[in-house]
């Protein structure tokens, strides 16, 4: 086995173990408490917080995706092109909008609970996909596009079969971004009340735990790094069948 | 056969094809040469409707082409552009099975023609058939283009510059392996290019064009002797005239009585290679051998500078 799959491997490993026994950790976080507080988080179970946490960033990226690979291709399409601008801007502004302001204003609208959470994460993670799918399809090499118009290709049969699988890299690429960056501010949603690992946080400084503070960052951690490494093992598989490595953009 | 038909193409008060007629026979390749811009590849691509004209109209046998959906057009016309267009994310095999996919051939049908195709193109399947484009040679890309373009057995073949990224050794052998399949499939094709050795070696007609316009459209030899104007005359080039009559004469045709001592030549051979090995052996004739190897004649220098200044 090569040393990176042996890493990948072994971080799995420790976080599937830590979140389902949690208890066998607790002298490394003995030393960080005070006498008598729990050493291990007690308020409920890691592992059904980290299920949480990953389905509603997993939602939220799903929603996002579809709507900015949507948006991406409407607007590269002739007929798409003037609304370009207009799409840059929107998905811009759920970017720039921080997602605490956003879970201010989702709070009234939808309640507390998982839902503003899932609206503030949705917009903060258009804009990485959108860019990348945009980008994605405007490198289709234009000899391959006009090859495929020439052989009797239609609209609908050069998008599925040239352009998308063509710019298939590139927008996992920013999939892969916009999860890893859904899964760190996720962590806020348990300010509304959303089940999550940002429980574990809130709890930790309420009680002035940092033990707490420390397992829930650990687990966020973990879990960046390995949808991070496995996403991008996904991309590179999709890369090296177009011949190149993801660095060197043509 | 193919018939271009008072074809105009206008981009705002621009003509980039102006009211362009001629016929393109069954099974002959025809070369379209002439300048930058002249407006050779929005011609073509007026065939098979990537452009759509302005005025005018192309018959495939007769149809009217803008009465065939444009996709079912271009399912029968094949088409190879500089730089290829192979598909980066799809194989050998995948690459050239694109139209008849499109057509909904059966997997064995498909399997069957890709196969065929390879060993057509001298790439021997075992190896080739899962390699993806980048993984080949700039010749055997543009073998592949031309297997895609001929997969679904079009009687049309239209090919803008094919050879325009190849070196001089590739390019040669590449003309001379198109020449051989067309003979082979009796593929009509219509060729793009600005250059003009790659007109006389590969045309049976050859159009010039500039400036939108049609300067003439004939036989090689016609050009040569009788260019309708003062830039066909200097494209086709004062200086290299001779020459190219010479390379479309066979020695066949000026063989006289003899045996001359040497290395023989076969009869099949042009003039100008004749010629050549005359100057290069310094002889005054060689031998000529048929097909089979045995003596028929021979050719010398003279025979051969009689025959390449023309009479007016
Ligand atoms: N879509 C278009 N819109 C406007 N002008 C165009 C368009 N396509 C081609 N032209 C113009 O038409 C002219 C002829 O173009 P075309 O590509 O047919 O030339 P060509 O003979 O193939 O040249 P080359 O040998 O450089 O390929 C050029 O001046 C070009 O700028
Ligand atoms: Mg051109």
């Amino acid at each position: 086995m090569r040393p990176s799959s042996l890493v990948r491997l072994s971080a799995l490993l420790l976080l599937v173990i830590f979140v389902t026994m949690p208890e066998a950790f607790a002298f490394l976080f003995e030393p960080l408490i005070t006498p008598g507080a729990p050493a291990i988080y007690n308020q409920g179970s890691l592992f059904a917080l980290t299920m949480q946490h990953l389905r509603t960033v997993c939602l939220a990226t799903l929603a996002s995706t579809l709507l900015a690979v949507a948006l991406g291709i409407f607007v590269t399409r002739p007929s798409g092109a003037e609304f370009l601008p207009l799409s840059r801007s929107l998905v811009n502004i759920g970017q720039t909008f921080p997602p605490i302001a956003v879970l201010a204003i989702a709070v009234p609208l939808v309640g507390f609970g998982e839902k503003p959470t899932f609206v503030a994460l949705f917009l903060y993670g258009l804009l990485p996909i959108f860019e990348n799918t945009l980008t994605g399809l405007t490198q289709v090499p234009p000899t391959a596009l006009e090859a495929a118009r020439g052989m009797g290709m239609n609209a609908w049969q050069r998008l599925v079969q040239v352009e998308l699988p063509l710019a298939l890299p590139m927008i996992l690429a920013g999939i892969r971004l916009s999860v890893i960056i859904s899964l760190g501010t996720a962590t806020i949603g348990s300010t509304v009340a959303a089940k999550g690992l940002g429980e574990v946080i809130i709890a930790g400084l309420q009680s002035n735990n940092i033990a707490f503070v420390l397992q829930g960052g650990l687990v966020v951690a973990l879990l960046a790094v390995l949808v991070h490494d496995g996403l991008g093992l996904l991309e590179r598989i999709a890369a090296r069948k177009l011949g190149r490595s993801l660095d060197e953009t043509p | 056969m193919i018939t271009i038909d008072h074809l105009t193409k206008r981009y705002g008060s621009t003509l980039v094809v102006d009211d362009i007629s001629f016929e393109v026979e069954e099974g002959t390749l025809t070369v379209v040469v002439g300048t930058s811009g002249a407006g050779k590849s929005t011609l073509l691509r007026m065939i098979n409707r990537l452009v759509e004209p302005t005025g005018g109209r192309v018959l495939i046998d007769g149809e009217d082409t803008r009465t065939i959906p444009e996709d079912a057009l271009r399912h029968r016309i094949g088409y190879v552009i500089q730089g290829y267009g192979l598909f980066p994310h799809r194989n050998v095999a995948d690459n050239i099975a694109t139209v008849p996919r499109l057509l909904r051939w059966d997997r064995k049908r498909i399997a069957q023609r890709v196969e065929e195709l390879l060993d057509l193109f001298q790439l021997d399947p075992a190896e080739f058939a899962h390699k993806f484009p980048h993984e080949l040679s700039g010749g055997q890309q543009q073998r592949v283009g031309v297997a895609r373009a001929l997969a679904a057995r079009p009687a049309l073949l239209l090919m803008d510059e094919p050879f325009g990224a190849l070196d001089a050794v590739i390019r040669s052998k590449a003309q001379d392996d198109l020449l051989a399949i067309q003979r082979r499939l009796g593929t009509t094709i219509v060729l793009v290019t600005h250059d003009m050795n790659e007109a006389f070696h590969l045309g049976d007609r050859i159009a010039v064009m500039d400036q939108a316009r049609l300067l003439q459209y004939a036989a090689p030899a016609e050009l040569l002797m009788h260019p309708a104007d003062d830039f066909v005359e200097r494209l086709v080039g004062t200086a290299e005239r001779p020459f190219r009559l010479l390379s479309l004469t066979k020695v066949q045709e000026v063989l006289e009585a003899g045996r001359a001592e040497g290395e023989p030549i076969t009869a099949s051979e042009s003039l100008h290679e004749a010629l050549s090995r005359l100057l290069w052996t310094g002889r005054a004739a060689l031998p000529v051998a048929d097909a089979a190897g045995a003596i028929i004649g021979q050719v010398s220098v003279g025979s051969i500078l009689r025959h390449g200044r023309p009479l007016p």
